[in-house]
């Protein structure tokens, strides 16, 4: 047992998901990232650089995935958005990488130390063009640590830049976890041959002596040409390959956790550390009788319809807080409408919901909900 | 055992003015309460805040996994400048503990609040930016929201070598003065 | 691209030609003078890797025969930083534009060059933005049009050659494309050399820089460029004030500079072997 801050679970989280490459641009909340990286990289065999801006970090991390190296960056809000350019690049051209956003109050400066969820839609669509994502979030150190090593995972078997998304309260909080031993850097497999097309549903292979990979973020198709008739197409069936790959896999991806939503007639719908103030507030509503659940979501993208549907369909309510005016709320109304109704609870002026204030939103939404009326709460 | 430091979760907020060393002494307590096998989340205030004006850090404690992890209203507060005073000193529980410097001029009218020489103390010492670790050894004698030996451990563990030894004179004289202060009423 | 012979042919793709460049464009035998560089090298194709940024000089790792990297506007030299980090034994040869080296990748470019790590920079300069046809790059010369300075440029040019020198690159040259003895010679030298190299050349983009300033078709630009540079090895500073002066003036030519200096990579794997890691081994 020992008592990890937020951003150092990440680092052994990314270890142990044999990330062996750092590149990064200093940015609160997410700094000591990169400061835990650069002390343990070197002595590890592993790269530790700091460029010279965010654009650079993504791009000396995509560079290294072709290098044969396992990479992440770590950044907030302004960092997250200088680095869209290059969430695009390795969506476009498939490599795995891993981008872990601290998210603190904006848009531009905003509030550098205080928590938001306000970057939930740009790790969604940030990036011009249509792509596959992959965005994970969650709420106590332990997640972090559970859902970085995860997420290198799914870097490379989806081959997509995976995004997690943090908040500044969860970057800095410390929990007292149980972390497994730290293990050398695992011996991470990576085919060598070029017997496969270098893009498309098969697996990265970075250059080697063997190979003749041209990369690029020009539209492609699965050799990795650029010109000739046909190109947009097979543009385009190569991404949304990716994208439906991840969708048939949404029952092991969609992660969630559920708490006594059994006999729940209402839900609160929550992510991140918004969850854990909504897990309180189920405490204060079970005590005053209200049969009330928690459908706690990690997988943000792609958005788990089918697990939202599945809750909608047992009770009577929705509540969805986040520390947002107003974003994931939006696919999931998409997602149960017409089964149930849903509010929103929404702030971004730095501070955390108290579970006494979601309690309220939610016996607001019941008694609205009783008297026949649907209803938008915003705090 | 009808005082709010007794309860669970237990709620501590530590604050003083940036530079007082107000997360480390966070983190002891986080630390500490770890080692008496509790769950502990410990959160801070931090950037800009961290070095002007008013600082503060957080531990929730409890038997159980917490959920909401900041403090809304403290159950044990340490409070080490008048300007942390005057931003948490209202924002306690009912029948809350307050521990606060005596430098802090408005401290001392509200039931539950000691007043202590906690900074003047660490200066006995020869180094003033121990009180936090005074404050903490008063808070401890008088409250008991950590085992007294893993408070000691937590210091070894988390205080660079350099100060341990000032930082574990601080909190036995802090101690002494909360054992004081809790058999005289 | 000019003809190659067969020589050259195994270094190139043929089911990539022709190129995009336009019919009289320079790029061309920067191109062929990478192939005859990496030739004259007998480099290990397996072994290098080009990259470039956006733009008609980013093009250039579609022609060659290695593993290549076409990325973003302005930022190759980052994704060429963690490429030669992960795999160092990798030759890497990076072909920029002067839009995407001196403007939209300045920063990039400086910092590169300021680490001393191992990477080749082969900057194609035709004073404009070619692909997006013909507007004013920071290499315009002052006066000189383009699609967004119709009236002339009001700026002063920036020079690559004095950025580099600056910044801490260690080795640093000018050619034209007039020149074709010494474009292959420097690039040699510079994929020779252990640390951020860079070899400026001066190339001619008739379709836009030559018809907009009126200056003939390609090889009345060779002659241009022919005239209007000095041999001139050494220090610059005398050079650059007549540059900006001078309109396109009389550049210097030549090798800038030479130096060992400690490089990035071999330092980061200084610092792993101190740290008790095994980077590089």
């Amino acid at each position: 047992m020992r008592l990890v801050q937020g951003n150092e679970a990440v680092v052994w989280g990314a270890l142990a998901g044999g990330c062996n490459f750092y590149a990064g641009y200093p940015i609160t909340p997410a700094t000591e990232i990169m400061e835990y990286m650069a002390r343990l990289l070197p002595g590890r065999g592993g790269v530790f650089i700091q460029m010279e801006d965010e654009l650079a970090a993504l791009a000396a991390v995509i560079g290294a995935a072709w290098g044969g190296m396992r990479g992440m960056t770590a950044t907030s809000g302004p960092g997250f958005s200088l680095m869209q350019e290059h969430i695009g690049y390795a969506a476009m051209s498939q490599t795995p990488c891993v981008v872990v956003d601290s998210q603190r109050v904006g848009p531009s400066t905003g509030q550098p130390t205080m928590p938001a969820q306000g970057d939930v839609m740009q790790a969604r669509w940030g990036a011009h063009g249509d792509r596959p994502a992959l965005v994970m979030t969650a709420s106590s150190v332990k997640d972090v640590y559970d859902t970085t090593r995860l997420g290198f995972e799914w870097a490379y078997a989806y081959r997509v830049p995976v995004i997690i998304l943090l908040d500044a309260v969860l970057s800095h909080m410390r929990e007292n976890i149980e972390l497994p031993a730290v293990a050398p850097s695992p011996e991470i497999s990576q085919p060598t041959g070029g017997m496969s097309p270098p893009f498309g549903p098969y697996p990265f292979v970075p250059f080697s002596a063997a190979t003749r990979t041209i990369v690029s973020g020009l539209a492609h198709d699965e050799s990795g040409a650029t010109r000739g008739s046909g190109i947009g197409a097979a543009s385009e069936r190569i991404l949304q390959g990716a994208l439906r790959q991840i969708e048939k896999d949404a029952s092991r991806i969609a992660r969630c956790r559920t708490d006594r939503l059994e006999d729940a007639e209402w839900a609160i719908v929550s992510y991140g550390i918004t969850a854990r103030a909504a897990r309180s507030a189920i405490d204060l509503l079970r005590r005053d009788g209200v049969r009330v659940g928690l459908l706690e979501l990690h997988t943000l993208w792609p958005f788990p319809e089918h697990i939202v549907r599945e809750v909608a369909r047992k009770v009577r309510g929705m509540l969805m807080p986040e520390l947002n005016l107003g974003q994931l709320v939006l696919p999931l109304r998409s997602a149960v409408e017409g089964i149930c109704p849903v509010s929103a609870l929404g702030r971004a002026d730095g501070e955390l919901f108290t579970p006494e204030a979601i309690a309220a939103a939610m016996t607001e939404e019941i008694q609205q909900i009783e008297v026949g009326g649907r209803v938008s709460h915003h705090a | 055992m009808n005082s709010a430091w007794h309860g669970d979760p237990l709620r501590v907020r530590l604050s003083g003015r940036g530079g007082q060393g107000i997360i480390l002494s966070g983190v002891v307590v986080a630390e500490a309460a770890m080692l008496d096998g509790k769950f502990v989340v410990h959160t801070q205030s931090y950037g800009p805040e961290a070095r002007l004006g008013a600082s503060k850090s957080e531990v929730v404690i409890s038997r159980r996994e917490i959920a909401f992890p900041e403090v809304v209203l403290a159950d044990v507060l340490l409070c080490l400048s008048s300007d942390a005073y005057q931003k948490y000193g209202g924002r306690v529980a009912p029948g809350a503990l307050s521990v606060i410097d005596d430098l802090v001029a408005e401290a001392g009218r509200t039931t539950g609040e000691v007043v202590l020489p906690l900074r003047r103390t660490a200066r006995e010492l020869g180094n003033e930016l121990s009180a936090n670790m005074v404050g903490l050894g008063a808070l401890i004698a008088i409250a008991g929201i950590v085992d007294p030996e893993h408070g000691r451990q937590a210091i070894r563990q988390w205080v660079k070598p350099e100060f341990r030894d000032v930082n574990l004179k601080a909190f036995e004289r802090g101690m002494e003065l909360g054992v004081a202060r809790a058999v005289a009423p | 691209m000019p003809e190659v012979g067969e020589d050259l042919k195994r270094y190139l793709r043929s089911e990539m030609m022709p190129t995009v460049w336009c019919p009289g464009c320079g790029h061309g035998n920067i191109a062929r003078s990478i192939a005859t560089a990496l030739d004259r090298l007998e480099m290990d194709l397996g072994q290098v890797a080009i990259l470039g940024g956006i733009g008609c000089s980013g093009r250039t790792p579609f022609y060659f025969n290695t593993n290549a990297m076409h990325t973003t506007h302005g930022r190759v030299l980052a994704f060429a930083t963690g490429l030669k980090l992960a795999n160092p034994r990798l030759t890497i040869i990076v072909a920029m534009g002067d839009g995407d080296a001196l403007a939209i990748g300045a920063g990039h470019f400086v910092h590169a060059a300021r680490r001393n790590i191992d990477l080749t920079v082969i900057l194609y300069n035709n004073n404009i933005y070619g692909m997006t046809g013909g507007q004013q790059a920071p290499t315009t010369p002052f006066s000189f049009r383009s699609t967004t300075s119709p009236f002339g440029s009001i700026e002063p040019a920036f020079d690559a050659v004095d950025l580099a020198l600056a910044a801490g690159a260690t080795y640093v040259a000018r050619t034209t494309t007039f020149d074709f003895a010494e474009m292959p010679e420097f690039i040699s030298e510079a994929i020779r050399h252990p640390g951020f190299a860079m070899v400026e050349i001066l190339s001619q983009c008739p379709t836009y820089f030559g018809r907009l300033n009126k200056l003939g078709d390609a090889p009345d630009m060779l002659e241009y460029e022919r005239d209007h540079t000095i041999a001139a090895e050494g220090s610059t500073t005398q050079a650059v004030e007549i540059t900006r002066q001078d309109l396109l003036g009389t550049l210097p030519v030549g090798v800038f500079r030479r130096e060992i200096r400690p490089e990035y990579v071999h330092q980061y794997a200084a610092l792993s072997r101190a740290r008790g890691g095994n980077y590089g081994e």
